[in-house]
């Protein structure tokens, strides 16, 4: 009987742990089917609590439910993505939360690997830009838990909507010189920009549905340079030509007044360059006020304010757009020829408008223009720097370009004596007139020089072939002789 | 004319004093460092041009060379010009150089011997008519870069007294002249004295001195430098007198 009871005790022991061990399982089984959710919830909905790395830096332990059911990543369960959570909640540590949202990454990129991805371009250059050792984050502009669905923009515009619920209204950010800008986002402005298809946290960095860091900038100067550089995550191409440029070396040596993106395409109200090039002009006029007085009267300024020429020259097509360089160098001096060539040889341009294509031409041929390309060739191969070389500028003028016939032609002809005398002391009148004026000679123009020109292009191939006529006959005759 | 050397086997004739014999050298040196200073000028869009350019320190030290070598082919231009019309008027030189109707009279024998109407070539003077062609065609040409030279040189100084076009011009004929004389120097003198079947393998008479009898012979000049075609102009050379 004894024996009997304790096989019935040891059948009920075995009985209770497999319903535990069954029971167990169906827990495991029901977190796995995404029933555990809430179980993550129950401490991760709680405001307040973070992790922190070895940096100091930490990262909200919070997630917010209603957001997360509402985004594309709803109906999982955690540990779809928080794969090491599956058996429990280990402890892991991180040296700083960059690490850790890499890490986070990594995850995304096995669900949505790099092939999946690249056909936007915002990918293709932050992949672009991984391959040279810049770490690339999905949650910086996606967010952790709050993804919504990228098509047609939707994610930028849930992203807009949670940043535009504070950023619609007038408010201000103050800076610690007590200058302070508005934060009042125009949205009209924004959606007609080419960055329409891009997100808040795209360009404002670090900035997320749950993060908000505060920043300290000394000025107004000092905040938009910071904001300029995150410009350069995408538009590295530019960012590198810049570097190069005379603004940036401004820049390098501490003036913060130096302009930068920024002050030349805005900031939420970015509009095309291609689109009005008298906005371009008139954006280098806020700096370059007196410059943009003396062009607004010459030929140039005149076609592009009084009749909207878009052929017109304006400050970016000589100076470039990025990589402006000082005009008082050599490197800019020296190519001053090739800038107005782009369009005073395209006969495309200048057919329009009767003008010779001739003129960098008959330049070139010229002693100045010679010597310039010779100069040029010889880059650091020469004993010592080159003299300046006069170019179409030291004739033409710079910014107060003026047409050359009619009454402006006299005028022009006083400041070319001028010129002329600044290189060559003691030039009379009579020296401008040693150049032809881009004109090739003809019997209208030069024509003693044109005649003496045809008279030698007949007498060299009549000499040459006189002299191999005399010499085969002198060779037939000695041959003969034999 | 000197009397007569041998060497080797071949009766020699002194042909050219030691006067001469500096000037050609001079002249070709002038004119080597001309052409290499110069036609890069010229073509200086070619590779080879702006490597010379580059190999000589620059288009301006290349210049200066050009103006050196142009100052000092002017200084020979100079004292060549006076010192031979000296010559001829006060110490009896004979104008071998002149041209003579008898060249012209040669030119048109020598058209018919190469086309087969004659059977013996013109019978020159002491220098034939190529030579004497070429001479003048360098001498002229030589006096035409000199001022267009300096025209090109000093376009300040020119045009005080002279319009602009002057400078244009200038640099049309200072160009294509070097041309003409270049190309008449390295194809014409270099047949006629080097390549030439009558001298082959090279006429070295104004690098020595002295001409190979049997050559000079064929010029109808003895070996005492006399005519054998006697009563023809300007063959006597005073043998004591550059010539």
């Amino acid at each position: 009987m004894r024996t009997m009871i304790c096989m019935i005790n040891i059948m009920i022991l075995f009985l209770v742990l497999s319903v535990a061990v069954l029971c167990n399982r169906v827990y495991a089984q029901e977190r796995a089917e995404g029933r555990g959710k809430q179980y993550c919830l129950d401490c991760h909905q709680q405001k307040g609590s973070e992790k922190k790395f070895a940096d100091g830096s930490w990262v909200a332990t919070y997630v917010n439910a209603d957001t997360f059911s509402r985004s594309v990543h709803g109906a999982m369960d955690c540990t779809v993505c928080h794969q090491e959570f599956v058996q429990g909640h280990p402890h892991r540590s991180f040296r700083s939360r960059v690490q850790y949202q890499i890490m986070a990454s990594r995850r995304c990129r096995e669900c949505h690997p790099d092939g999946t991805i690249t056909s936007r371009a915002i990918h293709a250059a932050l992949l672009k830009k991984e391959v040279l050792g810049e770490a690339v984050v999905c949650t910086n502009c996606h967010s952790a838990h709050a993804i919504t669905r990228v098509v047609a923009g939707n994610a930028v515009n849930a992203e807009e909507k949670r940043c535009m619920s504070c950023h619609s209204r007038e408010g201000r950010m103050g800076f610690v010189n007590g200058e302070a800008v508005p934060t009042h986002v125009d949205t009209t402005e924004l959606r007609g920009s080419p960055h329409k298809d891009v997100g808040c946290s795209d360009c404002h960095f670090g900035f997320s549905a749950t993060e908000h860091p505060v920043r300290k900038f000394r000025s107004e100067r000092e905040y938009r340079h910071s904001s300029s550089e995150i410009c350069r995550r995408c538009h590295y191409d530019k960012y590198s030509k810049v570097a190069e440029g005379v603004h940036f070396a401004l820049l390098n040596i501490g003036r913060l007044d130096a302009p930068t993106c920024v002050d030349c395409h805005g900031t939420h109200a970015i509009t095309s360059p291609a689109k009005s090039r008298l906005a371009i002009v008139r954006k280098c006029a806020t700096c370059h006020s007196k410059v943009y007085a003396v062009y607004a009267k010459s030929i140039h300024g005149n076609a592009l304010f009084n009749e909207e020429n878009r052929d017109t020259a304006i400050c970016t097509d000589c100076h470039s757009s990025h990589s402006i360089k000082d005009t008082a160098s050599a490197d800019f001096h020296d190519y001053i020829p090739d800038k107005c060539s782009a369009c005073h040889s395209n006969a495309a341009i200048m057919g329009k408008y009767g003008l010779s294509t001739e003129v960098v031409k008959t330049y070139l041929s010229d002693f100045h223009g010679m010597t310039l390309s010779l100069y040029r060739s010889e880059t650091g191969r020469r004993f010592g720097p080159p003299p300046a070389m006069a170019v179409c500028t030291d004739c033409h003028g710079i910014h107060d370009i003026a047409r050359v016939s009619g009454a402006d032609m006299s005028a022009m002809k006083g400041k070319l004596l001028k010129r002329c005398s600044a290189c060559h002391p003691g030039a009379t009148e009579n020296f401008p007139d040693a150049w032809l004026s881009h004109y090739t000679p003809g019997l209208r123009v030069a024509p003693m020089v044109y005649i003496t020109e045809k008279f030698y292009r007949i007498m060299l191939p009549i000499t040459v072939v006189g002299i191999l006529f005399l010499v085969l006959l002198d060779i037939r005759r000695y041959l003969k002789n034999r | 004319m000197e009397s007569v050397t041998i060497s080797g086997n071949e009766e020699q004739v002194r042909r050219f004093c030691a006067y001469r014999i500096i000037e050609h050298f001079a002249l070709i040196l002038l004119f080597g460092i001309l052409a290499c200073t110069g036609l890069p000028q010229k073509f200086y869009y070619l590779g080879v041009s702006q490597s010379i350019i580059v190999l000589l320190g620059g288009i301006d030290n290349m210049r200066f060379i050009h103006h050196i070598a142009g100052g000092l082919f002017t200084m020979l231009a100079l004292q060549h010009i006076p010192v031979n019309i000296a010559g001829v008027m006060f110490f009896k030189w004979q104008p071998s150089m002149l041209i003579t109707f008898k060249d012209a009279r040669d030119a048109f024998h020598n058209v018919r011997y190469y086309l087969g109407l004659s059977d013996n070539p013109a019978l020159g003077t002491r220098y034939s008519y190529k030579e004497k062609c070429i001479y003048w065609l360098v001498l002229m040409g030589g006096c035409q870069m000199i001022v267009t030279g300096f025209v090109l040189w000093f376009p300040v100084f020119v045009t005080k007294f002279l319009p602009g076009i002057f400078i244009p011009l200038s640099k049309t004929v200072h160009t294509s002249e070097a041309m003409l004389i270049f190309i008449l120097v390295i194809t014409w003198h270099i047949y006629d004295s080097v390549l030439s079947p009558d001298v082959f393998p090279f006429n070295g008479s104004i690098f020595t001195g002295y001409a190979k009898k049997k050559q000079m012979k064929m010029r109808e000049l003895s070996a005492t430098g006399e005519d054998i075609r006697a009563g023809e102009p300007g063959l006597l050379v005073d043998r004591n007198r550059p010539l």
